[in-house]
């Protein structure tokens, strides 16, 4: 046991309360907001430096697609990649602490549960659209929110810089549109 | 690097951000709403401190020449190009992405977190690379790119 002065007594033990809510919140489905994003960043860059290859998500989803065309994009890294992302949500959802997704209005917020169709083949087909949406313009963007915005614009390119303000400023947009017309 | 080593390492950087992203809160369409609409602003705080540490890492590689592990030579320096269809495109983007709450990356996260709908969205955005692909390749008459 090492004996410490009266005074910092107060000291180790905010210490300590700092270091228990820190493990606490760790265990919990967030991070905090900023320790989380400063971890994406450096996981991007280390694969930078350890592969000289930039983030990508969407580009391996047309290698997806090219496996059922002939003619299609060959598959590579980004397919293996995007396995990984599968693998590391598994990880996610078995670590957290919660019990699992049931798809309630709760889970889905007001907004989306106000925005989508209620009936399952009405979702489903709200689901399949907005995703044709997604990969039709990343494709034809060159690039999604990890290939223009976390790898792009941290490289200072200008299409990802434009690419990346479009997303947003129409995607706020079309959200706020939806929300006014909703009365949500 | 050998293939077999080199698809065990972007396994792992893909396994390390599809953890990331679900501990973000990106994975969940009740926080896109949140960043949306300016009703809670964590996503934001997420995105930007990712990129501002990528944008300094970035210019240190530049300014000092860091070299990539794997080629020995400085890590470069990837601008993706204007494409064609560049504008038409983010606008799509950014409307399925503010409709579903779901970008690609997301997708596959929430698949793996049980969130089941995501596959809908994941197939749809198959579906809408395939065509986009094949677009660019009329745009551009050669290769799709980036």
């Amino acid at each position: 046991m090492v004996s410490v002065p009266e005074w910092m007594n107060g000291e180790i033990t905010a210490m300590l309360d700092t270091l228990t809510s820190l493990l606490s919140s760790l265990q919990s489905p967030l991070w905090p907001a900023a320790l989380v994003g400063i971890m994406i960043g450096l996981l991007a860059f280390a694969q930078r430096w350890t592969t000289d290859q930039p983030l990508s998500c969407s580009t391996g989803f047309a290698q997806i697609a090219g496996l059922f065309a002939r003619g299609g994009r060959q598959a590579d890294w980004r397919l293996v990649f995007l396995v990984g992302i599968v693998l590391g949500g598994v990880l996610a959802g078995l670590t957290d602490g919660e019990p699992g997704w049931q798809g309630t209005p709760a889970e889905f917020g007001a907004f989306y549960t106000a925005l989508v169709p209620d009936s399952s083949l009405g979702s489903a087909a709200w689901w399949l659209a907005g995703g044709l949406l997604i990969g039709l313009g990343a494709r034809l963007a060159g690039g999604c929110t990890s290939g223009h915005t976390i790898a792009g614009v941290a490289m200072f390119a200008p299409a990802s810089l434009t690419a990346s303000a479009i997303f947003f400023a129409v995607a706020v947009i079309t959200a706020q549109l939806a929300a006014w017309l909703l009365g949500v | 690097m050998t293939g077999y080593r080199n698809n065990l390492l972007f396994l792992l950087f893909g396994i390390g951000f599809g953890f990331l992203l679900s501990r973000a809160g990106a994975t969940s369409p009740d926080l896109i709403s949140g960043l949306l609409l300016f009703d809670d602003l964590r996503l934001l705080w997420v995105i930007a401190s990712a990129v501002a540490v990528g944008a300094l890492l970035s210019a240190l590689a530049w300014r000092f020449g860091w070299r990539a592990r794997n080629t020995g030579k400085p890590i470069s320096i990837r601008h993706k190009p204007f494409k064609r269809g560049l504008i038409v495109g983010a606008v799509l983007f950014g409307i399925g992405w503010a409709v579903t709450g779901v970008c690609p990356g997301t997708a596959l996260a929430m698949l793996g977190e049980g969130k089941w709908f995501a596959a809908w969205v994941g197939a749809g955005i198959v579906l809408g690379a395939g065509l986009g692909s094949a677009l660019n390749r009329r745009l551009t008459g050669s290769s799709d790119g980036g």
